[in-house]
């Protein structure tokens, strides 16, 4: 451990209905028939990382319904985003979506997350986690689940040593953030054709005009919504292939089923659409009850989407590297203090 | 069995495989050979994965094996559906001319099973299907040299072809568990089942030897392109053979007990 950074030991006190170690997923496990798994809704995990100077995919906690807290004898940089929530840092509330200064023997509570599904937690440094084919994301089938518990100690790895601002107790950042928006009732997603779209009569229609509604059934492998489908007609037995992430698969029953990240690799049931890349991350935010209509669109504005949504990023990015710069915050991209003491 | 001619000998252009590739959303490819036989597909799919995972052109993420075909997943802002595939087929006939043929010689493993009611409760329904005794079905199955097409969801080894006279179908309801180590047939393929987890295929046996384990690197000692030949084993073997971490030396019969 470079001379800069310290060891942090992290206090779970609170572990809400699921909190598990969390990044981007597995990059080319799929070929060996492993899930990518990974952060259901990326982008807020990836801005998590991003406002405290970490890589997009360094390990942060995903969590999920209740309350999450913990406590720190150390100073650490903080974010939280995803769904709506209430977040406090001894007893204050802070705001979501900006880099936030937890003083030593801090204690943190996310709590009533609402409108959403999931909430990300980034922490300047490092988390000691285990890792599996290259990533510490859950594979909870094979046996390796990462879930947090209550009364776990976390070890993190970190150069940030307190931020102390003259006035206030969080610093005013002003920094570009990306922040989906979670109040409308009814979501639009935007979708692009697939193989089977043409042999079920109507379901572009269907698509395009009602509205659909997540249902209970819901997992981590797909979401299930009810709504008016058609069963495409005259395909025969379709074998086992790969499915990517965002499919809309028509099963036999009445209903639809959007695959999600951990998806089984091959499926053959008919597949009537795909939720485009940009999109993706918001159907990872969906809670049973969640109301969504579909927006066709073709592969070049999916594309421009997913662009935009990467080019906002970058920006944030590079924003926040020259603003800890600036004030002589860690940043993963310069590793200071260590080198230029070297 | 190669399509692909010796090396420096120049091929008809019939021999380069006829690419098929359709947009799977905007960030995915899937890719097939457009004619032949079903087994030529087969072939010709698992020879394009080894391709794809070789070349990695650029912009590819991953690679998903299916029966007879490959999902190719990319990033979208690297390159486009058009640029993807045309890089796929030059990828295939550069190959073919340089007639590259099964890229290595694969592993053997012999995996032995224990028949009873409780590990196999599709045997009978099988039997019946194809119209032959349970004895007979056991017996097609050893007389089987399989080949590991693909690993399929949490890298179960997907094999063909089992020397059945017919197709096994699927089971009409799935079930929603089967414990780890069953062996599974549907068509004439065989799988065996890693984890516990839901599945339509039917179950004729079970391996007592551990196929996958996180905790090994790789997870795996298999991998597509290997051959596998079961060997039913009696019951009183399960205790000696229970959780050994499959090898190609897992199972030997001159072990002294």
């Amino acid at each position: 451990m470079p001379a800069s950074e310290r060891s942090v030991t992290i206090k779970i006190r609170e572990a809400a209905w699921l909190a598990t170690f969390q990044d981007l997923g597995r990059e080319q496990s799929e070929a060996l028939g492993v899930p990518c798994g990974g952060a259901a809704d990326q982008h807020s995990a990836s801005v998590a990382n991003i406002l405290v100077g970490n890589p997009r995919n360094a390990t942060g906690i995903e969590i999920m319904g209740g309350r999450f807290s913990f406590t720190t004898a150390r100073p650490l940089l903080i974010s939280v985003t995803g769904a709506p929530a209430d977040v406090t840092v001894n007893g204050s509330k802070v705001q979501m979506w900006e880099p936030v200064c937890v003083p030593a023997k801090g204690r943190v509570v996310i709590a009533n997350a609402h409108g959403g599904m999931r909430n990300y937690l980034a922490i300047s440094g490092t988390l000691v986690t285990e890792h599996f084919m290259g990533s510490a994301a859950p594979e909870a089938r094979m046996g390796f689940p990462q879930q947090i518990s209550v009364g776990q100690h976390l070890d993190l790895v970190t150069a940030y040593a307190g931020f102390e601002h003259p006035y206030l107790t969080q610093p005013l950042f002003r920094l570009p953030v990306p922040v989906p928006s979670f109040d409308h009732p009814v979501w639009s997603i935007d979708i692009v054709e697939g193989p089977h779209t043409d042999a079920a009569h109507g379901i572009r229609e269907l698509l395009a005009a009602r509205e659909y509604t997540v249902t209970a059934k819901s997992n981590h492998v797909g979401l299930r919504l009810d709504g008016p489908v058609v069963h495409p007609e005259g395909l025969g037995e379709i074998v086992s292939h790969g499915v990517p992430i965002g499919a809309f698969e028509i099963p036999h029953g009445d209903e639809l089923i959007i695959l999600g990240r951990y998806r089984t690799l091959t499926a053959g049931y008919p597949i009537v659409a795909f939720a485009t890349k940009a999109s993706l991350p918001m159907l990872g935010q969906a809670r049973p009850g969640q109301r969504m209509r579909f927006r066709w669109v073709g592969q070049e504005e999916a594309v421009e989407s997913q662009h935009e949504s990467q080019r906002r990023l970058s920006l944030l990015e590079s924003r926040v590297q020259s603003l800890f710069g600036a004030i002589d915050l860690p940043h993963h991209s310069r590793p200071v203090a260590a080198q230029e003491a070297a | 069995m190669s399509t692909y001619p010796a090396p420096g000998q120049l091929i008809p252009a019939s021999a380069i495989p006829d690419i098929k590739a359709v947009p799977f959303g905007d960030s995915a490819l899937m890719v097939s050979i457009a004619s032949g036989t079903v087994e030529e597909r087969q072939t010709g799919s698992r020879k394009l994965r080894e391709i794809l995972l070789e070349v990695r052109p650029h912009g590819l993420l991953d690679v998903v094996a299916g029966i007879d075909s490959v999902l190719v997943e990319f990033d979208c802002l690297a390159v486009s559906h058009g640029q993807l595939a045309q890089t796929i087929r030059l990828a295939a006939a550069s190959r073919s001319f340089e007639g590259t043929g099964p890229s290595q010689t694969g592993k053997h493993f012999v995996i032995p099973i224990v028949i009873n009611e409780a590990f196999a409760p599709d045997l009978r329904d099988v039997a019946e299907e194809l119209g032959i005794s349970k004895e007979a079905v056991l017996r097609h199955l050893e007389a089987s040299e399989l080949t590991i097409n693909l690993l399929a969801s949490a890298m179960a080894p997907m094999m063909g072809r089992v020397e059945f006279p017919g197709q096994v179908s699927r089971c009409k309801e799935p079930r929603t568990n089967v414990d780890p180590g069953s062996v599974m047939v549907a068509g004439t393929n065989a799988i065996i089942q890693p984890f516990p987890g839901p599945t339509g295929w039917k179950v004729i046996g079970r391996t007592p030897l551990t196929i996958c384990d996180i905790r090994e690197d790789p997870p795996t000692s298999f991998k597509p392109g290997d051959t596998v030949q079961f060997k039913v084993v009696p019951e009183s073997e399960w205790k000696r053979l229970e959780g050994r971490f499959l090898r190609t030396d897992s199972y030997t019969t001159k072990e002294v007990h």
